[in-house]
């Protein structure tokens, strides 16, 4: 454990309260939508309303002599300019706006711009365009078919198959099958789901043509990577581009990629002469920007009589829509899913995915999760249950006999991964401890025996996130390091600037925090700022957990650093040779001379005012870090659910989340952090999913139909921690936001399961909503 | 999204009359909330608009509604018809079969059989707001056509039929919906 400062310092381990929501609860946060400027003019979208037809004409006359309209872009205006097309994150090109063809309901075609949005989208409605309807594919196991319709005409390859991915031993894994006295296979389907955060993607983008600054106000999880994606694509000098993220109103991976609204907005200001913004309505997030997920995946376990599991076979189709955006460090198309051995010692293990193209919305961003993450958690925690299942074993005694043991990290898994830390089996016992777990197994005995249904579900999940390393992890070349860049002031106060970026996570604070932690300088002296690419270092942004992890321990480094050069000074000060003095949070002193001591305050003083001859002046540092290997957060989560068998609702009943993310840098923030991610997997577990109809119609696109839960909805959540810190970070953290997220919906689906598992129910595919659950009670004749 | 209607409803005058009407795409389209035939391509083509308002959305289609078949003897009329909405928010098609049974009362009994295929807006509303704009758009029609028939039967025919052809409106759609919900709970 670390040592812990006083709470005037307020370091590592200190619930204090989150700076910025002193501006966030009195509403003077400043969002994309908060940011004016003279002569700002707006942009409104023009889009398609087919899946996949063929543009034959656009008129724009009409549209254009509307009094207020200003321009009206089409993607062949942009192709003159060599815009049309953009490349995504991940080894393809995705249209700005559609030339050809339009390859999924909501795509954008044209771009208008108007004095005031209203006049905009009235003269989007005058935009005439003539479609020749295509053939739709919707069904992702039918784009390999021969008879499917090629959707990406413009690629050499004429086929819908993006990439087959696999890793680990095929020929050993398959024997384990053939041999193993006992199988259990789930097929899993986790539905296509969208972040929808509160603040919906949007830009304001500013052009001075007598400097040849551009300046884009973006709602951007990565500044730093956005400017210089601006660069490459629009040829403009990188010094010449400032991204600024103002705040940022929740991001959960929907604010990574680069959409075709910011490159309009770009265009239509270069061409204009005026700032333009581009804010997109709720439907227009939800239909056509990165969702998440749309993984059909099947699971196989071998394992001995006595449930000692030895292989893993998984076999995946991910489904990636009309282009393939997905947001992923560049050697992995299907992200970090080679986690999905979990927190179990598996001799074998063989993963391949299928990434197909359909005609829906571009995505398969890591919503709340570090790439792929949440899939295979929920694949390997469903799979357990199901081989308990077949095997008449208690499920968190199958666990236990399977856990990676303490002693055997760093773990090298069969899937390739170096596990960091885990204590597997003491998050589970607390869990089950917490919940009462061997008393709630009786009290469903007797409820089945009465014909009331009851399930308790587990998952005990593990995490693999702060990416990454830079011999292995990189988008679209760069690599996923990331920076702190710390200033202290004559009077001791500091400012630390950052290359990741807060979209609610707390950063000003927990980064404040590692500072006092690491230097003495109160948490309250510390102002931290993100997210404006001309003042702030370099970095990939914040996503997949990390923060903590990759910034987080550049800021502790430069502190380090800073308190480096400080000791030079207070030996300085105090007349003696460095060795000579000892360190403890917030000043140097003389070993064995009580009384006889210098603070940071006065140090930092001394560094502009008196500092020892041939030291440079001043007292700042910068650190880049790149990370030796990944953090794998863990933990154990327990559902109770009752189920009504009238009407197929399911009542989460109680809920224990017991989390180790290593050492802590703010309880409250964690805790916060976890509130938030198991709220976000209650609803879809229960109630989200953005389907589409036979015709490539999104069913789902707005919150008429996707459903987002309020505090109605939501169980009072029970948390709790071990410690297990990360050996290789430089203060043991491992990052906490996505864990709840990642692991909560398999407990839900495993307590329902559970609920249902003595009628014959193995697996229901979510979301678990009441009609589901009322169908099977149905088939099973448990209800009328 | 495809939706199958099936309707059917009963006039007191005699299927010969009501065959009259039905026969003939123009006075089908007179009795259609919000359509209106523009142009006749042939004798069994016709070109037209059709303007459904959801909400906010106005959707007006644009296109051809031809007659497959036309069986005096049975008194059936095999319709298709297809459409685009004028400002891109997507297609309609339709195939529509309608049959003339007389009744023993001296009345008559109109079927329709309608299969219709919806693309883009209007269909993200999902099949229960669509099945209800059909409905709504099916009860107005039949009181278009009922009230055109009383108009032939009393000899007022030729002042154009009726004026109604207004589109469905919005905030009554809603309001079915939401009541068709409650309503279709299984009989067993």
């Amino acid at each position: 454990m670390l040592a812990k400062t006083s709470p005037e310092i307020g370091g590592m381990g200190h619930p204090i309260k989150r700076k910025e929501d002193l501006r966030f609860i009195q509403g003077k946060g400043n969002y994309i939508d908060d940011v004016q400027l003279p002569g700002m003019v707006y942009g409104h979208m023009v889009r398609s309303p087919y899946a996949h037809a063929r543009i034959t004409a656009i008129r724009t006359e009409e549209a254009k002599k509307l009094p207020g309209v200003l321009a009206v872009i089409t993607g062949e205006d942009l192709a003159k300019a060599n815009l049309a097309w953009m490349p995504t994150l991940f080894h393809d090109k995705q249209m700005v706006l559609a030339t050809g063809k339009v390859l999924f309901q909501s795509q954008e075609v044209a771009f208008v711009v108007a004095e005031d949005r209203y006049t905009a989208a009235d003269a989007a409605e005058l935009v005439e365009v003539d479609y020749e309807e295509l053939p739709v594919l919707v069904d992702p196991h039918k784009a390999q078919d021969t008879d499917a319709p090629i959707l990406r005409d413009d690629r050499e390859e004429k086929s819908n198959l993006i990439f087959h991915w696999e890793v680990g031993d095929r020929a050993a894994t398959e024997q384990q099958m053939k041999s193993a006295p006992v199988t259990a296979l789930v097929k899993a389907f986790f539905p296509r789901c969208h972040p929808a955060p509160l603040e919906t993607c949007g830009c304001v983008i500013d052009f001075n043509s007598a400097t040849g600054k551009l300046t884009a106000w973006i709602t951007s999880q990565a500044p730093h990577a956005h400017r210089t994606v601006f660069a490459l694509v629009a040829g403009l000098p990188e010094q010449n581009i400032r991204v600024i993220s103002p705040d940022i109103g929740g991001g959960f991976g929907n604010k990574v990629p680069v959409y075709p609204g910011y490159v309009c907005a770009a265009v239509a200001a270069l061409t204009i002469g005026r700032p333009v913004k581009w804010i997109e309505t709720r439907s227009e997030n939800l239909q056509s920007t990165g969702f998440a997920r749309d993984y059909h995946m099947e699971a196989e376990l071998a394992a001995d009589k006595d449930g000692r599991v030895r292989a893993l076979r998984v076999k995946t189709l991910a489904d990636h829509g009309a282009f393939n955006a997905a947001a992923q460090p560049t050697k992995f198309p299907a992200g970090l899913f080679s986690i999905c051995t979990g927190s179990y010692d598996f001799s074998q293990a063989f993963c391949e995915v299928d990434g197909v193209y359909t005609n829906k919305a571009p995505g398969g961003i890591a919503y709340r999760c570090s790439f792929r993450v949440t899939e295979a958690a929920y694949l390997i925690e469903r799979a357990m249950d199901v081989l308990a299942q077949e095997l008449k074993l208690d499920p968190a005694e199958l666990r236990r006999r399977n856990f990676i043991p303490p002693e055997k990290f760093p773990y090298p898994s069969p899937l390739g991964w170096s596990y960091d830390s885990g204590n597997y089996q003491g998050a589970l016992d607390l869990a089950l401890e917490k919940i009462g777990y061997n008393e709630l197994r009786k009290e469903q005995a007797e409820k089945r025996k009465r014909g009331e249904l009851m399930g308790i579900g587990i998952s005990s999940f593990t995490e693999i996130v702060g990416a990454g390393p830079s011999h292995t992890f990189d988008i679209l070349g760069l690599k996923m390091f990331d920076s702190a860049e710390l200033r202290v002031h004559p009077t001791g106060k500091a400012i630390m600037r950052m290359g990741t970026k807060s979209q609610g996570q707390g950063h000003e604070t927990t980064y404040a925090q590692i500072v006092a932690q690491e230097l003495g300088i109160p948490a309250a002296d510390v102002a931290i700022e993100e997210g404006d690419t001309d003042t702030a270092p370099y970095g990939l942004g914040t996503y997949a957990s990390r923060s903590t992890p990759t910034s987080g321990a550049a800021a502790a480094l430069a502190a380090r650093k800073v308190r480096e050069k400080a000791r030079k000074i207070a030996a300085h000060l105090l007349e003696v040779s460095e060795e000579d003095l000892e360190w403890e949070p917030g000043k140097f002193s003389v070993k064995g001379a009580p009384g006889k001591s210098k603070t940071i305050q006065e140090i930092a003083f001394a560094a502009y005012t008196n500092f020892p001859q041939g030291l440079e002046p001043g007292l700042e540092a910068v650190h880049y870090y790149d990370p030796p290997n990944l953090t794998f957060p863990f933990g154990t989560y327990v559902a109770v659910v009752d189920i009504d068998k009238g009407t197929g609702e399911v009542k989460v009943r109680r809920f224990v989340a017991v989390d180790d993310c290593g050492n802590i840098i703010n309880p409250m923030i964690v805790e916060g952090q976890v509130h938030g991610g198991l709220t976000e997997g209650l609803a879809i577990a229960f109630m989200q999913e953005i389907s589409y109809d036979e015709s490539g119609n999104i069913q789902g696109g707005t919150f008429m139909d996707y459903l987002v839960p309020t505090a109605v909805e939501t169980p009072s959540w029970e948390t709790g921690n071990t410690c297990t810190p990360s050996p290789h970070h430089p203060f043991g953290a491992k990052g906490v936001g996505e864990s709840p997220n990642v692991g909560s919906p398999a407990a839900f689906v495993n307590a329902v399961v559970d609920a249902l598992s003595h009628l014959g129910v193995k697996h229901i595919d979510m979301p678990l909503a009441p009609w589901k659950i009322w169908q099977i009670l149905k088939e099973k004749g448990v209800t009328q | 999204m495809a939706i199958k209607i099936e309707k059917s409803f009963q006039a007191p005058e005699p299927a010969a009359e009501v065959w009259k009407i039905l026969s003939d795409p123009r006075s089908v389209a007179s009795c259609v909330p919000g359509a209106q035939i523009t142009e006749a391509v042939d004798e069994r083509t016709y070109r037209g608009v059709i303007k459904v308002k959801l909400g906010p959305t106005v959707t007006d289609y644009k296109g051809e509604a031809h007659v497959e078949r036309l069986d005096e003897q049975n008194r059936e009329i095999e319709m298709i018809g297809k459409g685009q909405d004028v400002r891109g928010k997507g297609s309609a098609s339709m195939k529509m079969t309608g049959q003339i049974r007389e009744l023993p009362t001296g009345g008559s009994e109109v079927i329709t059989i309608s299969e219709v295929i919806v693309v883009g807006i209007l269909a993200q509303m999902g099949s229960r707001m669509i099945q209800e704009v059909a409905n709504l758009m099916f009860e107005q029609f039949t009181k278009n056509l009922r009230q055109r028939l009383q108009q032939q039967a009393s000899g007022a025919a030729g002042s154009g039929g009726p004026e109604e052809v207004k589109p469905i409106d919005a905030g009554s759609v809603a309001a079915s919906a939401v009541l068709g919900l409650f309503k279709s709970k299984p009989k067993e």
